[in-house]
């Protein structure tokens, strides 16, 4: 691999305005950096991952290019969809259904010379820990709370006596958005701070059922009751039209029925696919946050963010810019069990419903394990119908106060641990 | 494939955004015509920022060449566009983004075209004012600008900062977004309302009247408005108005529950502070009703001080009130008493809204004006909103650096070293730096390493000057905070470094959609961002 600085095989004058900052100090500049040709360096040698080439992920391998890191991985297992291009600006209508992280790479190598982009048209849990340990700085632009817990659990474990990964974390939503630093075990991580999402509010079964009042209550019904009944085992392909297209038309029928206005085809897709509102400018500001932060970290020209931003821009402009701490029991980077109080009589199927509302616990196939017996595992099959009476149990029947509860997913590199206690 | 209601291409193209600003939003966006101001990294961000959501057109005034030092800070420019115009080459590439947008470009310098033909910019939305243009430049874009009523933004960005100048003049906003325009009227319920709680709650506390599936099914604000009459006969006819008040009033509706879980009751309990306030005009909507061209309509009047009277004499004739917004939240029901109770909301807010219609079109004719120049829907969507409206008065470069500087905001921070206006003072002495009539080539601080020491110390000077002619008294320590600033500033020898080019382009982007589709609130009037600390702030100067 070539060591020598890339920044200067071209035209000593394109890196002219970055070079300005790396050969000469600033006020704020911290002691350890030594301006000169040792930055330069360290740039062009160093490799970085991208994860996610989607409304993030393009800005941030833009960013990269431009800030002279040479050496770049993305990975990203979705195609392009059309509603992608009012933001994603790699991307034309002629690559729609195409890899994401393939478009992007070549595009951003075609227009930035000199800049490797190696592209990855896969889950982020397809590659191991020898993959993921080659990397100095992780950057991430990803959609998915689930996406996020597992790289940042990923990079917690690969902490060792000579890696430590900095995992640099950007997401948005409508105008607003934050981009934060984590650096692994001994700042703050993803996990440690996940009771800052806003929690599921999910509307009772009993609801969707028998008394809908708001249009998504109709879609809802049309999604998790009809749409089994009518359809058995055929899983629900959201981007597929003409089952949206299905969806829409059973709960428009069921809201003309209950007198419900105000479904239209636009909310049935914003309602199954969970659609927050992206663009283009939102994305801009988080993805160079992050990526001036990558700078930062691998140069060390300047103090690098400690630890987390948050930027609203739909009223005027507000920034809020903190130190987030760290939890002691956090279950990756703490890894302390936490206190769960439970009803003893409530079912264990009670239990399972109440854990997904809690963000920490919102799990897609979680199994429940005591540290003397298995409570619920969802595989395998044998096991799972073994295990399925319990479900009807109470939960005085299943455990005793002061049992540890082991919860693992197959979502997550790591089991959540709790010290049950019986509410009175 | 032809459901009815399903997306069209364009819906499916813009569905990310449609769902923040709607339609109207979006055709707002589609008749605009942006112009830009030198090519830089900002700039063309900024652009990129615009065309991808599908502004209509935009144009590129630059009269520099493409250099190498461009294509390390500017995405849109490629090896074959060295020597080449940069208005052109980047206007090409920006044009790739989006089909629907119209780009153009003049090979030319700002200068020569407010010399020979002002009056092009008439031509535009919005003005963005990129790069090193001089002090005089800028304040003659401004003078025409700014009484045309075209927004102008003046963008720095030098290394690690930047900073962003609105010159707005007045701009309001009917579609602020806010959080929740429901308003319950629970100390003012109108006829249809008490009825329902006649007919629905009044035997809430009687089994033998209700079974428990209706008084767990009771909605809440029904329950609450019961038992406001019963608190209020006992009360002196007065709801709860202090905190401990409101808490007896919450263990009332605990002593009214059935059962423990009858989520009605809870929600009727959470409901008792957010929604038990006495009514009143907020007090931006007051300084709207009380402004000056609130109360003294013309011919020229625009539709939204015709709206704003209107909605002003509606109140005065309803003890204050403003027209009703008809949102109700969700809440536990059957499905037909929810429906029945949302119709109610909404019939007295169609009813609110035909009065204030009324109104609209009386004093359009009472001005000579066609009475049917304000759409309904216009007139509604104000109606929804009269509690939430913003207007912003901005104010304009000559006022800021000539008429009326705002001393008072930069003293206030000079002694605070961890300030943004540090930036701010750094940024002025910049622009000092290559305004100054000896520096004709516009050379820019620390453009050489050999010059950065010299530079550095007129940039200081420049600062003192500044604080002199505002008469802000200063010291060395006030100023420790700028000359670690101007120390950023010159390290950067005038470059844009991308990431912080990239950020300020979505920045400005943001803050510029926000004004041609008229949603949401725009920034009043300069915004400072540090990437070192990242952190940003708003400065009314």
């Amino acid at each position: 691999m070539a060591t020598t600085t890339v920044l200067t095989t071209e035209s000593p004058d394109r890196w002219k305005y970055l070079n300005n900052i790396l050969t000469r100090r600033g006020p704020y500049s911290d002691e350890t950096f030594e301006p000169g040709d040792e930055p330069k360096r360290f740039l062009a040698d160093l490799k970085i991952l991208v994860i996610g080439a989607g409304g993030l992920g393009c800005e941030i391998l833009k960013n990269l290019a431009l800030s002279g890191f040479r050496d770049i991985h993305v990975i990203d297992m979705d195609t392009i969809d059309i509603s992608n291009l009012n933001r994603q600006f790699l991307f034309r209508e002629a690559d729609v259904g195409k890899s994401k992280a393939e478009v992007a790479a070549a595009f951003v190598m075609k227009r930035v010379r000199g800049v490797k982009i190696t592209p990855f048209n896969c889950a982020i849990q397809d590659k191991d820990d020898e993959y993921y340990k080659q990397f100095k700085i992780v950057v991430c632009g990803l959609d998915s709370v689930e996406a996020r817990r597992w790289i940042n659990a990923t990079l917690v474990n690969l902490v060792g006596e000579e890696t430590l990964i900095p995992l640099i974390d950007g997401g948005t939503e409508g105008f607003k958005g934050q981009a934060r630093v984590i650096l692994p075990t001994i700042s703050c991580c993803y996990e440690c701070t996940l009771d800052m999402l806003t929690p599921r509010v999910a509307v009772p079964l009993c609801t969707l059922a028998s008394i809908p009042r708001q249009p998504a209550h109709c879609i809802e019904w049309a999604s998790v009751i009809q749409w089994p009944k009518e359809k058995g085992d055929l899983k629900i392909d959201m981007d597929d039209p003409e089952h949206v297209t299905w969806l829409y038309t059973k709960a428009l029928a069921r809201a003309k029925e209950f007198n419900i206005p105000g479904v239209t085809y636009a909310m049935t897709q914003g309602v199954i696919k969970n659609i927050i509102p992206a663009i283009a400018s939102t994305n801009a500001i988080v993805a160079a946050s992050c990526c001036n932060e990558a700078l930062k970290i691998a140069t060390t020209a300047s103090p690098y963010l400690d630890n987390y931003m948050m930027y609203t821009g739909d009223e005027s402009v507000y920034t809020f810019t903190f130190q987030h701490d760290k939890k002691e029991d956090c279950p990756v980077c703490g890894n302390l069990p936490q206190a769960l109080t439970v009803d003893p009589e409530s079912k264990l199927e009670q239990l399972m419903e109440k854990l997904q509302e809690r963000p920490e616990t919102t799990l897609k196939k979680p199994s429940l394990r005591t540290s003397s017996k298995s409570l619920y595992l969802q595989a395998p099959e044998q096991l799972e119908e073994r295990t399925r009476p319990n479900l009807e149990k109470k939960l005085k029947e299943l455990m005793e106060e002061g049992d540890e509860l082991s919860i693992s997913d197959p979502g997550m590199p790591f089991n959540l641990r709790f010290i049950i206690s019986f509410s009175s | 494939m032809s459901v009815p209601g399903a997306p069209t291409a364009k819906e499916k193209k813009y569905d990310r955004q449609l769902r923040l600003w709607g339609a109207g939003g979006q055709e707002a966006l589609e008749t605009a015509h942006i112009l830009l101001i030198n090519a830089t990294a900002a700039g063309s961000e900024t652009l990129k920022n615009l065309v991808l959501p599908g502004i209509g057109r935009f144009t590129i005034i630059d009269h520099a060449v493409v250099t190498d030092e461009d294509l390390g800070t500017n995405f849109f420019l490629d090896d074959s566009s060295i020597g080449l115009s940069r208005a052109q080459k980047t206007c090409e590439l920006l044009c790739e983004l989006n089909p629907e947008v119209q780009g153009h470009f003049i090979n030319d310098t700002i200068e020569n075209i407010l010399r020979s033909n002002p009056e092009k910019l008439k031509d535009f939305t919005t003005v963005v004012a990129t790069g090193d243009i001089p002090t005089a430049t800028l304040l003659s874009l401004d003078a025409i600008l700014y009484p045309l009523g075209i927004p102008l933004f003046v963008v720095k960005c030098v290394g690690f900062t930047m900073s962003c100048r609105l010159a707005l003049s007045e701009h309001p906003i009917v579609e602020t977004h806010p959080a929740s325009t429901v308003d319950l009227r629970l100390f003012n319920p109108f006829p249809e309302l008490s009825t329902l709680v006649d007919e629905k709650a009044a035997s809430m506390d009687d089994k033998e009247k209700m079974t428990t599936h209706e008084h767990d099914h009771l909605p809440y604000v029904l329950i609450l408005l019961q038992a406001l009459n019963e608190w209020k006969s006992t009360h002196g006819n007065q709801p709860p108005s202090s905190y401990p008040q409101k808490n007896e009033f919450k263990s009332l509706l605990r002593s009214k529950m059935w059962n423990a879980d009858e989520e009605n009751f809870e929600e009727a309990i959470a409901a008792v502070l957010p929604h038990f306030n006495p009514p009143s005009i907020p007090s931006e909507t007051r300084a709207i009703f009380q402004d000056e061209k609130c109360a003294n309509l013309t011919k020229e009047s625009t539709k939204f001080w015709i709206i704003a009277r209107a909605i002003k004499e509606f109140s005065e004739k309803n003890g204050g009130l403003l027209p009703l917004p008809g949102a109700l939240p969700d809440m536990k029901a059957e499905s037909k008493d929810y429906i029945r109770l949302q119709n109610i909301y909404k019939t007295k807010a169609r009813a609110d809204l035909a009065v204030v219609f009324g109104i609209v079109r009386g004093l359009l004719t009472g001005l000579g004006r066609d009475g049917g120049e304000v759409e309904e829907s216009e007139v509604e969507t104000f109606c929804k909103h009269a509690g939430y409206v913003k207007l912003i008065r901005g104010r304009s470069l000559n006022e800021e650096y000539e008429k009326s500087p705002r001393a008072q905001v930069i003293s206030n921070d000079l002694s605070d070293s961890t300030s943004l206006i540090h930036y701010y003072l750094g940024l002025r002495a910049y622009e000092a730096f290559i305004s100054d009539e000896n520096n004709t080539q516009r050379i820019a601080p620390g453009a050489e390493d050999s010059t950065v020491d010299a530079d550095t110390e007129k940039l200081n000077k420049h600062v003192t000057e500044l604080l002199d002619k505002l008469s802000i008294t200063h010291s060395p320590e006030l100023l420790e905070g700028t000359e670690k600033a101007i120390g950023e500033i010159v390290r950067a020898g005038g470059g844009e470094l991308h990431n912080i080019a990239s950020l300020t382009g979505g920045v400005a982007a943001q803050e510029i959609i926000k004004i041609i589709t008229r949603q949401y609130i725009p920034m009043d009037n300069t915004v400072l961002f540090d990437g070192i600390s990242s952190r940003t702030f708003v400065y009314k100067l």
